[in-house]
């Protein structure tokens, strides 16, 4: 989300500055600009009904519905921005990490044992507190027992991590059945 | 007192001595090194603040990742010059000829 409101920032300072500049130049006549060209008397009548409406509280429900939208945004963006970033590593104990690169490595190894699976994505966050929160995306045939396979891989990615000692707080296996011939990693 | 790059020097020693360690890591998202004039240590980074050592544990492991990981803490905190240490596992590299 930094990112995000970085580029949103970079754009209206941007923006900002171009005005700043064409203000000048407008205002002093300069380069050809004048102040006369501009359509200021339409701006001013297309500004001029919702400021009335405004100060007379005689607001419509698109005014009202306009600044609602844009007080949540802000809201949203205040509160993603102030939001402290996930950490990039997962923490096992205190003082001791693990990237999340290596237990995606021991999840997916995992995964691929179970013959019935053909391919597998693993997707492992970060969170303040110690543990990863794993999600397994596994492709299946589409006569499999789905709830069956799902438990089985559930239960050996739990297994394996607990004894190799990387804590998980959250495990997500999520079943998808595929045609073996679309399957783009491996087919048994 | 010694500096950072000897401290590093003998944090790298310390962790690589150490049972399960395959080797020292290079770190993901930058390069985890400790620098000097003409030289550096890759995997351990110290600085006025921390003492931080990347690590490659060996598989299959001799024991449970955090315990291993806390073996190699105490070998590192001990020379840290009481600077908190921090352990970083960045991946687990397989013997050769064995079978996972």
């Amino acid at each position: 989300m930094w990112i995000f409101n970085r580029v949103v920032i970079v754009l209206l300072l941007a923006g900002l500055f171009v005005l700043g500049v064409l203000m000048v130049l407008y205002s002093l006549d300069l380069a050809g600009y004048r102040l006369a060209d501009l359509p200021l008397d339409s701006f001013n009548q297309a500004l001029a009904r919702p400021v009335r409406n405004l100060e007379s509280g005689n607001l419509n429900i698109l005014d009202v519905g306009a600044l609602v939208l844009v007080a949540l945004l802000g809201l949203v963006l205040l509160v993603l921005e102030l939001k402290p970033p996930s950490p990039r590593r997962v923490q096992m104990q205190r003082g001791i990490y693990i990237t999340r690169k290596a237990v995606e490595t021991e999840t997916t190894g995992v995964v691929d044992q179970n013959p019935e699976v053909l391919q597998s994505s693993v997707n492992v966050k970060a969170q303040r507190r110690p543990g990863a929160k794993v999600d397994v995306k596994a492709s299946v045939r589409p006569e499999e027992d789905v709830p069956g396979v799902q438990s089985e891989v559930q239960d050996r990615v739990q297994r394996h991590l607990s004894q190799v000692g990387i804590p998980v707080s959250n495990l997500k296996v999520r079943l998808v059945e595929t045609d073996p011939r679309e399957a783009k990693t491996r087919v048994r | 007192m010694a500096d950072n790059l000897q401290l590093a020097r003998i944090v790298s020693q310390e962790a690589l001595e150490t049972e399960g360690v395959h080797s020292l890591g290079t770190g993901r998202y930058a390069e985890a090194a400790t620098y000097g004039p003409g030289e550096k240590v890759t995997g351990v980074v110290v600085d006025r603040y921390e003492v931080r050592v990347h690590i490659v544990v060996r598989y299959p492991l001799v024991e449970p990742i955090p315990a291993l990981a806390e073996r190699v803490r105490e070998r590192v905190a001990s020379r840290a010059e009481g600077r908190p240490t921090t352990v970083v596992v960045e991946d687990l590299e397989v013997e050769r000829g064995v079978d996972i």
